[in-house]
């Protein structure tokens, strides 16, 4: 190669740190875009841990067959098997170079990792560092990067925003526009490739358990410019997130994970002292509807178990605000102070010591399963991926990868607790291979090859957009617009969606975009104009909520975390064995229906006014889909029967995945 | 970038910088801080049971009693230690930015004293010198006098005619032996940590307690000594002038 | 001039779920006066500009700069801009949003409007940190604590990142030793409180120390410990700390700035009296 190749990566969280530290591992000069300091991004808000098998679960009969199980099944089978198999083979390594990087992973007396149980599984699967894991692996990865900075490998634009690819005459990326948000001046990088890592997009529903930068921008830019956008509609509410007028602050699954219980007083807003109701009067409803995972069922799961008994059931402990009890006053404190990073969270935000009194808690918008459209190359000796195919995270134009949150791959319908961290580790540190391979390719007509006016006419592009909005005459107010959104969008499409709603909330959106139009900027300068990048994040936003809306109107059926109670099968209510039989059979049979008609991936695509939406399949060759119960009371005829009338088809496992077990 | 900053010409006070600090630290400590504590027990002892002043006399006598070797010992041992711990000690009051009043901890308002004490007592030594030492003679100072011409005890009565010839000498004086003191204890508990002894909280506290008590005790013994010579007869003390004199100074009062 | 008339939500159709995160508007119309120090650039002066903002029950400051962003018209009902500020976690484990909150420095996030009221009931002091360069209002330029940490080589520095199995093995006593140092979120709020911090010294800073301690202790990232401690021993190193413990006082993390101070203090002597006797 006569020219130096640049790969820009765009987001510093763990899956854009991991990229960036392997890629500059293998003497690739990389541009690191980042609107806050790296070491602030998101990822520190993760609290739990990441799992992986150990030697420990191993001994219990666990294997990475069985993380790819409980993965799927946590997601409802929507996710494409493969990558779920490759990350799942991946989990102890990455662990392993997480140790070796230094992250203070708590121990046990012999000096190994210490591991705790999460939700969606049996086995104690999750490394943990206190209660600020993210934070912790964060830092570990943001430390290699400097020491690549240093180096000079790896040159930052920390508080830098990106505000589009740049694609050539063939679609092909050649680099991207960025704006410095204190001098604001606007400029093009030239790279062969560019990798977003920009995290999920919560602030499409005002508050959630999201940072501020979390607004979806980066995608947004991506979809307006030809990156398709997949299940979008799957949007994770955490169960247990404290109310704030801000935000709403994660209570971590690891709370429940060391024994934390979920309940309500069974008298309805019983005034006792929470501490002073005795046992019998209290119910665990989580623990009492799932004796196998009690308190540790998925996301999905327990967010609509507590909506249920807050909203139908009318047993909120507090009448004004809906709220259910976190428990973990009963935990010895040894334990207590595994879990001080939350703790000092809650203690800090609500003033109240929850090592004494019962945490009130409730669910929380947190996570996005869906994201921008990647591809992957399966191998079929393995069953999982073919490691360094530029096909791997790369999406539909030639050159934008996707990792991360920002990406749809790896979660299904649901995430389980704890493997988000390991897909952002994980899909950072394949797609830096990959993405050797794609310079490679790209040798012949690299960005350095592009006449100049490519990127010059990008940068006025931008500049255009700029002066416009700061320009604008209108009366809307961003903040206030976004705030209606916000309120939308939480009413319309998280927990329990219908299609009137959903409908409603469409029109609603085309209304904001546009009332957009008319927006006003109270700050018309040109020096850290805060302002400006909120109001043009704020079109991101809506362009996004429209995709995730529709794909929400669209997917009639109940799965993970998208539940249209319409469309739920009825569940089994004879007593007779026989018609209790027929009944599930019955059930079994709408199932598989409903699999047929839906175990699909949405593919939303730009167009100039509504988003065109498509189906794909899903690739679940190695685990068949199966009813999703986790051993729900009174389910267990369901399970059954699904054994037996699917028997005829063994599952198949690939050898080599057979050997790793 | 950062190679840059490696790369740039050290100069000597920059090559030398921890060991300069370092030192600034230990002369504080060693000769200064035991010179202090050994001069303010000497003057405690005019507070000593018997005749006034005479265990004093003795003890200023055994100092003396290097002869010609006085003057380079003080020199080197004292003076200069002291010379290079003040002068040093005005360059890093100048790096500092005291924040006490906006952070009221005690440790800041200690911080902040430690330096506020450092220029109080240097400046009160120079006063100090010029007025009792032999070196402050050449400026009209130097009022002290171990021996009479015919040999009669001196020591403490010049001293004690020293503090009493104006009413605000031994005020100064108090201030100025706190200011010392105070330097001298606040600053053993942060060499303590300086030099990595005491290294956690807990070790931390109770070197204060310790540091405290050594301030206390000081302080009594400074200012029992100020207020013995303050009430010292003056007149009584120098009327004397056999070779025994001062057996027959009294307290006044 | 105007004022909101229906409080700060339009919409009237909301959720349970969102009812339950609203934490009820009701503030009786009380209004808390917000007075905020502002600069338009690095190179211009500053002003004091003060906001009225309605009171909401379980505030924090960051709501309150949000409020003010949404009607940004000041207590003279003159028309103004939203306040500049760092910002991104808002649960005070990124360190952005730090700024000096009546007086102290601490993480706006963390600030409850009730307790700050209950301290001064006259209102709320906002203004940057003064220990950086100022970007605009309470923004400011951190990035010299960053550079610190470059210059203390604060990473561990691995052979790669292929697979060779775990790392060293490690007590619970000394994990326990290493994450309360390792939650550093780079705030800023040890320098800030720092006497021996500004403009005339060099000094580096509790911050950087620590971590300089922390990545010491690992036993593969020791291999660069004297670097660390030439750093420490060089100009702007660990002689320039003056204990005037108010970093371990103000640090939002709780962190043992003032052990690991102590320590750098017994680690340099030991090193610099191995580099005089040759190793």
């Amino acid at each position: 190669m006569a020219k130096k190749q640049h790969v820009i990566v765009v987001g510093g969280g763990l899956a854009g740190l991991s990229a960036t530290m392997k890629l500059a591992e293998a003497g690739v000069h990389v541009y690191l875009i980042s609107m806050v300091p790296v070491k602030r991004s998101h990822s520190v808000c993760a609290q739990g841990g990441i799992n992986s098998v150990n030697d420990l679960t191993r001994q219990e009969g666990d294997s990475e067959w069985l993380h790819l199980d409980d993965s799927v099944y946590g997601g409802d089978f929507l996710q494409h098997q493969p990558l779920v198999k490759e990350m799942c083979d991946w989990g102890p390594r990455i662990v392993n170079l997480l140790d070796r990087l230094g992250v203070p992973f708590n121990r046990t007396p012999e000096g190994l990792l210490d591991q705790r149980r999460f939700g969606g599984t049996l086995f104690k699967r999750t490394a943990f560092a206190g209660a600020t894991t993210g934070q912790q692996l964060i830092y570990a990865l943001d430390e290699q990067v400097r020491r690549w900075e240093a180096d000079g490998l790896v040159e930052k634009f920390e508080y830098w925003e990106f505000l589009g690819p740049i694609l050539d005459g063939n679609g092909h990326c050649r680099g991207a526009v960025v704006q410095d948000m204190f001098a604001m001046t606007i400029r093009s990088l030239a790279a062969d490739a560019v990798v977003l890592a920009t995290g999920g997009c919560g602030l499409i529903y005002g508050r959630s358990t999201m940072s501020m930068i979390c607004t979806g921008g980066a995608a947004g830019r991506a979809f307006k410019a030809g990156v398709n956008y997949a299940n979008g509609e799957f949007i994770q509410v955490h169960p247990t997130a404290i109310p704030g007028t801000d935000k709403l602050r994660l209570m971590s699954e690891s709370a429940r994970g060391e024994g934390g219980r979920v309940w309500v007083p069974r008298k309805p807003q019983d005034p006792r002292d929470p501490l002073s109701i005795p046992a019998a009067e209290r119910y665990y409803f989580l623990e009492e509807r799932y004796p196998k995972y009690g308190n540790l069922v998925p996301r999905d799961i327990a967010t609509r178990e507590i909506f249920d008994v807050c909203v139908t059931q009318g047993l909120s402990v507090e009448a004004g605000q809906m709220c259910v009890y976190l428990d973990v006053t009963e935990l010895p404190p040894t334990v207590q102070k595994k879990l001080d990073g939350i703790l000092e969270i809650y203690e800090k935000f609500r003033g109240v010591n929850p090592r004494e009194v019962p945490m009130k808690i409730f669910p929380a918008v947190h996570y996005s399963m869906g994201g921008l459209w990647v591809d992957y190359e399966r191998d079929d000796n393995t069953g999982g991926l073919v490691l360094g195919s530029p096909r791997n995270q790369q999406s539909n134009v030639p050159g934008i990868f996707v990792i991360g949150e920002a990406d749809y791959q790896y979660h299904g319908a649901n995430r389980l607790g704890a493997n988000s961290l390991l897909s952002c580790i994980f899909a950072g540190l394949i797609v830096a291979p990959s993405i050797e391979n794609w310079l490679k390719s790209q040798a012949k007509g690299s960005a350095a090859d592009q006449p100049a006016s490519l990127f010059d006419d990008a940068v006025m592009l931008h500049q255009q957009r700029m002066e416009q909005l700061i320009h604008n005459q209108g009366e809307e107010n961003p903040y206030k617009l976004h705030q209606e959104l916000g309120d939308w969008m939480t009413r319309c499409v998280t927990v329990v969606r219908n299609n009137k709603d959903l409908q409603a909330c469409l029109d609603k959106i085309d209304e904001f975009a546009d009332r957009y139009q008319n927006v006003s900027l109270s700050d018309k300068s040109h020096w850290t104009n805060q302002n400006l990048s909120f109001t043009r994040a704020l079109e991101d936003m809506i362009l996004l909520a429209r995709v995730i809306t529709k794909g929400a109107l669209l997917r009639d059926e109940c799965r993970g975390a998208h539940y249209k109670p319409a469309f739920e099968i009825p569940p089994t209510s004879a007593d007779d064995p026989v018609k209790l039989r027929e009944q599930a059979e019955k059930w079994c049979r709408a199932f598989k229906e409903q699999s047929d008609r839906w175990l699909k991936t949405t593919i939303a695509k730009h167009t100039p006014d509504v988003p065109e939406i498509t189906y794909e399949d899903v690739d679940t060759s190695l685990i068949p889909p199966r009813p999703r119960t986790y051993g729900l009371k009174g389910a267990e005829i369901i399970e059954k029967t699904w054994k037996e009338m699917t028997k005829a088809t063994p599952v198949r496992k690939p050898q080599a995945a057979a050997v790793s077990g | 970038m950062a190679e840059h900053e490696h790369q740039a010409a050290e100069s000597p006070a920059d090559k030398y910088y921890f060991l300069i600090r370092r030192l600034h630290s230990l002369t504080g400590l060693v000769p200064v801080g035991v010179f202090l504590v050994v001069h303010l027990s000497i003057n405690a002892m005019v507070l000593a049971p018997g005749p006034v002043g005479s265990e004093f006399q003795r003890s200023v006598e055994r100092i003396h009693s290097l002869g010609p070797l006085l003057a380079p010992v003080e020199i080197v041992g004292i003076f200069l230690p002291l010379l290079f711990h003040a002068l040093l000690g005005f360059v890093i009051i100048f790096t500092c930015q005291s924040n006490a009043q906006q952070y009221r901890y005690g440790s800041n308002i200690r911080y902040m004293l430690q330096r506020a004490t450092g220029i109080i007592a240097f400046v009160f030594i120079f006063y100090h010198v010029w007025q009792m030492h032999w070196f402050g003679e050449w400026a009209g100072g130097g009022r002290f006098r171990l021996y009479d011409e015919s040999g009669g005890a001196l020591a403490a009565t010049t001293t004690a005619a020293t503090i009493q010839a104006a009413w605000w000498i031994a005020p100064i004086y108090a201030i100025g032996v706190l200011s010392a003191v105070y330097h001298l204890a606040n600053g053993i508990w942060t060499s303590l940590i300086t030099w990595g002894i005491t290294i956690r909280p807990r070790s931390q506290q109770a070197a204060g307690y310790v540091c405290a008590a050594l301030g206390i005790v000081l302080s009594l013994a400074g200012l029992g000594a100020l207020n013995g010579f303050r009430a010292l007869n003056v007149t009584e003390g120098t009327a004397q002038k056999t070779g025994h004199s001062v057996t027959a100074a009294t307290r006044d009062r | 001039m105007e004022e909101d008339p229906n409080g700060k939500h339009p919409m009237s159709a909301t959720t349970h779920i969102h009812q339950t995160h609203t934490l009820s508007h009701e503030g009786n119309g009380r209004k808390i006066s917000v007075k905020v120090l502002r600069q338009s650039d690095p190179r211009g002066g500053s002003h004091w500009e003060t906001f009225e903002v309605p009171y909401e029950p379980g505030m924090n400051v960051t709501t309150v700069l949000q409020r003010i962003a949404a009607n940004p018209t000041n207590a003279e009902h003159e028309h103004s801009t939203p306040v500049a500020y760092d910002s991104c976690c808002l649960e005070e484990v990124c360190g952005a949003c730090t700024m000096v909150i009546n007086g102290r420095v601490r993480q706006a996030c963390s600030a409850l409007v009730d307790s700050l009221l209950a301290d001064s009931p006259e209102g709320i002091e906002l203004r940057p940190m003064t220990k950086f360069k100022v970007v605009r209002d309470l923004f400011v330029d951190r990035s010299p604590m960053f550079a610190a940490l470059k210059r203390i080589k604060a990473w561990v520095a691995v052979d790669g990142y292929h697979d060779i199995g775990p790392g060293p093995r490690i007590s619970p006593r000394e994990q326990d030793e290493a994450y309360p140092l390792s939650r550093c979120m780079t705030c800023g709020c040890c320098v800030e409180a720092c006497p021996q911090f500004n403009d005339h010294s060099t000094f580096i800073g509790p911050a950087a120390i620590s971590q300089a301690i922390l990545f010491n202790a690992h036993p593969t990232a020791r291999v660069e410990r004297d670097d660390r401690l030439a750093v420490l021993t060089g100009v702007g190193g660990i002689v320039d700390c003056g204990n005037s413990q108010n970093c371990v006082k103000v640090c939002p993390k709780d962190i043992p700035l003032t052990t690991s101070i102590a320590k750098a203090g017994r680690d340099t002597t030991l090193y610099k009296i191995r580099q005089w006797f040759g190793r």
